[in-house]
């Protein structure tokens, strides 16, 4: 089956409201650092866009724009504990189970199992879309991420869009 | 993800909101991360999307996305955020 094309979608959707066309983000290249661990020793890092928090910390709003914040979350946090905030893609599964758009347990039991080394203690949610100040997010919300997950000696992270 | 080129990507044909892996699925979902890990290690090239086999198993498209949408904000009573463009 053909994937959707969420982006000529969302274009023509937003355009026939009077909104002038997204600038996409669009690169000419792709960087690369070799991977030289086993699977099996590696740390892993959780990051994922799907405007999950915790209920103690600042709620993400739907109707931001611009929201560069992130959260970090504790990957054993407590289901219960996890609020999400996000109203343009259907949730009701991932309110079923959170693993559909935030793959916490998953990864956890993978480490368990040693298919993974380990999990990074801390995941990061952010992202709440809208963002149109993509050189603040790329010069100043990333490094003060990437600094986060070195901190925790993540040897690679897995995004997880949503 | 094309125009993004991600160093290593891998795509699941499924509906946003379910990108890894139906409710209540484990061994679905922990296929899901498996394969897409898996790229760690034997990726060659930047700027490989890998579609994992994964079906769904029902058709869906542009069309049932918005319909879901509305469904969901229906059943939640609120409503889709009314954006206009600044005149």
């Amino acid at each position: 089956m053909k994937p959707i094309e969420y982006v000529t979608s969302l274009d023509e959707w937003y355009q026939s409201q009077g909104f002038p066309p997204y600038r996409w983000s669009q690169f000419d290249s792709s960087p690369w650092t070799p991977f030289d661990k086993p699977l099996g020793e590696a740390r892993i890092a959780l990051v994922d866009s799907a405007g999950i928090f915790r209920d103690d910390q600042e709620p993400f709003d739907p109707w931001a724009v611009n929201d560069l914040s992130f959260r970090r979350i504790p990957v054993d946090t407590p289901r219960e504990r996890l609020k999400l905030h996000h109203n343009y893609f259907d949730h009701r599964d991932a309110l079923k189970d959170i693993n559909c758009i935030y793959p916490v347990d998953r990864l956890r039991e993978l480490a368990e199992e040693g298919t993974i080394g380990a999990l990074v203690p801390e995941a990061i949610t952010l992202g709440m879309g809208r963002l149109y100040k993509r050189t603040a997010l790329q010069q100043e919300t990333v490094p003060k991420i990437v600094e986060i997950l070195k901190e925790q000696g993540t040897d690679a992270a897995l995004l997880v869009p949503a | 993800m094309e125009r993004v080129k991600p160093p290593r990507s891998a795509f699941v044909n499924f509906p946003l909101g379910r990108q890894c892996g139906k409710p209540n699925d484990p061994e679905l979902q922990k296929s899901i991360l498996k394969d897409a890990l898996d790229l760690l290690t034997t990726a060659t090239r930047p700027g490989e999307i890998r579609h994992l086999p994964f079906e769904w198993g029902a058709p869906f498209d542009w069309k049932n996305f918005m319909q879901d949408l509305a469904k969901m904000l229906e059943e939640e009573g609120t409503e889709m955020q009314e954006w206009k463009p600044k005149d």
